[in-house]
C-alpha cells in the first residue's frame, strides 16, 4: 500500500489498530444496548408523538433512514463490496437534500419548540412568558363587588395588588408603556443653541472645510464624478417635479413662488460669481452669518401679545 | 444640422384598468419649431401600427433652449371609452353642448321656483 515504511512504524500501526477495533467493538455493544432499550419502549408506546409537531416527527423518521441507509452502506463496504453506484448512496444523498431544505423552517420554529420544552421541562408557563400577563376577570371581580360596600381605599389598594400579583405571578421586572405626553418647553436659549449647532455641522460639510481636510489628512484622495457640483436645493426639487410628473402622467401648475425661485436659481447658477461664492462657515469661526441667496432667512419668533387678554382676566374674576 | 423628428418613447405601460395604453414621449427636433401635435400623432401612429385616430398626446412642453418636447401619449385600443372627453374634443369625435353656463344657472332658479310636473314646462321662460 504506502510506500517505504520502516517496520516500526508498521508494528505501531498495528498495535493502535488492534486497540481501535476493541474500542470499537466496546463500543458497538454499548450502543446495542441502549437502542434495544428504546426500541422496547418505543414498542410498549411511552413517546407518543400524534399530538406533537409534525415537522419533528419528519425529521425523525428522515434520521432514522439515513441511519439505516448508513449502515448498509458499512455492512457492504466491511464485507469488500465497492460503493460504486450502489442504491444506498442515491437514497442517502436524497435524505441528505431534504434535511437540509429542512433547516430554514426548524429556524422558524425556533422560538416556539423551546417554549414548548421550557414547559414541559418545568409544568408550568415560564417567569418572562408574556402569555402571563394577559388579564384574569376573576381577579378583578372582588375589587367590583366591594366598590358598592364603602371598603377602605386601602383596603381597595391591598386587594388590587394582591390581584396583579397573581396574575402576573413572581415577575421581577415590569417595563412601563412610554405613552404619556411630554410637555415641549423649548426656550428662546435652546433655539438659539440648536441653530447654532445646525449651522455649525452645514460650515463642517462646506467646500473650504472639506478641502482643509483633505489637505491635512493621510487617506488617499477620492475623485467620484457622480456627485454633480452644482447641485442645489431648486435643482433637486425640480427633479422631484419632473419625476412625479412622468409617473402620474400629469402637468402640474406652477404657482408665482415657485417661478420666482426658480428664476433666482437659474440666474444664480448661471452666473460665474458661484466659483467664488463660498458658503457660510461663520459657526465655526464665530464671525456675522451671511445666507446663501437660496436658502432662507433665519425666522425670529415675535411675540404676539393676545388681544383683549386684559379685559377677559378681568371679567372672569368677577 | 440634422432636421428629421426623432421621437423616443419612455415608461411604456399598459393600463389595464383604463384598457389604454401609456407613454411618455420625447421628441428631438434640432433647429426647428416645436413639432403639433398631429404630426406626432401620426409618428407614433407608424411606429405602433395603429391608425393616428386611436392616439391622444398632451402635456406637450418643449424645454428650455429648445431642441427637445417632452409630453404624455395614450394610446386607446378599445372604442375610446375611457378617455376624458376635453381630449376626445380636441381630436375630432366628441361636440360639446354648446348651452352657456348663465343659461344653465338661469335655468336651474326658474325650475326651483315651482314643485312637480310643472318643473318641466318652466323651458318656456328660457324664450324671453
Amino acid at each position: 500500500m504506502a510506500a517505504p515504511r520502516s517496520p516500526e512504524m508498521l508494528e505501531s500501526d498495528l498495535t493502535s489498530a488492534v486497540t481501535l477495533l476493541k474500542h470499537l467493538q466496546e463500543q458497538v455493544m454499548a450502543v446495542t444496548a441502549q437502542i434495544q432499550a428504546l426500541t422496547k419502549k418505543v414498542q410498549a408506546r411511552a413517546y407518543p408523538t400524534e399530538k406533537g409537531l409534525s415537522l419533528l416527527e419528519v425529521k425523525d423518521q428522515l434520521l432514522l433512514m439515513y441511519l439505516m441507509d448508513l449502515t448498509h452502506l458499512i455492512l457492504d463496504k466491511a464485507s469488500g463490496g465497492s460503493l460504486q453506484g450502489h442504491a444506498a448512496v442515491l437514497r442517502l444523498v436524497e435524505i441528505r437534500t431534504v434535511l437540509e431544505k429542512l433547516r430554514p423552517l426548524d429556524q422558524k420554529l425556533k422560538y416556539q419548540v423551546d417554549k414548548l420544552v421550557k414547559t414541559a421541562a418545568t409544568g408550568s408557563l415560564s417567569e418572562n412568558d408574556p402569555l402571563r400577563f394577559k388579564p384574569h376577570p376573576c381577579n378583578m371581580m372582588s375589587k367590583l363587588s366591594s366598590e358598592d360596600e364603602e371598603e377602605d381605599e386601602a383596603e381597595e389598594g391591598q386587594s388590587e395588588a394582591s390581584g396583579k400579583k397573581s396574575a402576573k405571578g413572581t415577575v421581577k421586572k415590569y417595563v412601563p408603556p412610554r405613552l404619556v405626553p411630554v410637555h415641549y418647553d423649548e426656550t428662546e436659549a435652546e433655539r438659539e443653541k440648536k441653530r447654532l449647532e445646525r449651522a455649525k455641522k452645514r460650515a463642517l460639510s462646506s467646500s473650504v472645510i472639506r478641502e482643509l481636510k483633505e489637505q491635512y489628512s493621510d487617506a488617499p484622495e477620492e475623485i467620484r464624478d457622480a456627485w454633480h457640483p452644482h447641485v442645489t436645493r431648486q435643482s433637486q426639487e425640480d427633479q422631484h417635479r419632473i419625476n412625479y410628473e412622468e409617473s402620474m402622467m400629469v402637468r402640474l401648475s406652477v404657482s408665482k413662488r415657485e417661478k420666482g425661485r426658480r428664476k433666482r436659481a437659474s440666474v444664480m447658477s448661471s452666473q460665474l460669481h458661484s466659483l467664488t461664492h463660498f458658503s457660510d462657515i461663520s459657526a465655526l469661526t464665530g464671525g456675522t452669518p451671511h445666507l446663501d441667496e437660496d436658502q432662507n432667512p433665519v425666522k425670529k419668533r415675535k411675540k404676539i401679545p393676545k388681544k383683549g387678554r386684559k379685559k377677559k382676566g378681568f371679567r372672569r374674576r368677577r | 444640422m440634422n432636421d428629421t423628428v426623432t421621437i423616443q418613447t419612455r415608461k411604456f405601460m399598459t393600463n389595464g384598468l383604463l384598457q389604454l395604453k401609456q407613454m411618455v414621449t420625447d421628441v428631438l427636433q434640432l433647429g426647428k419649431a416645436t413639432v403639433p401635435k398631429t404630426e406626432v400623432q401620426e409618428k407614433l401612429a407608424k411606429m405602433y401600427k395603429t391608425t393616428p385616430d386611436v392616439i391622444f398626446g398632451f402635456g406637450l412642453r418643449t424645454h428650455f433652449g429648445g431642441g427637445k418636447t417632452s409630453g404624455f401619449d395614450t394610446s386607446v385600443d378599445y372604442a375610446k371609452k375611457n378617455e376624458p372627453k376635453h381630449r376626445l374634443a380636441r381630436h375630432g369625435p366628441y361636440e360639446k353642448k354648446k348651452t352657456s353656463r348663465k343659461q344653465l344657472k338661469e335655468h336651474k332658479n326658474r325650475m326651483n321656483k315651482v314643485r312637480g310636473t310643472a318643473k318641466a314646462n318652466v323651458g318656456a321662460g328660457k324664450k324671453k
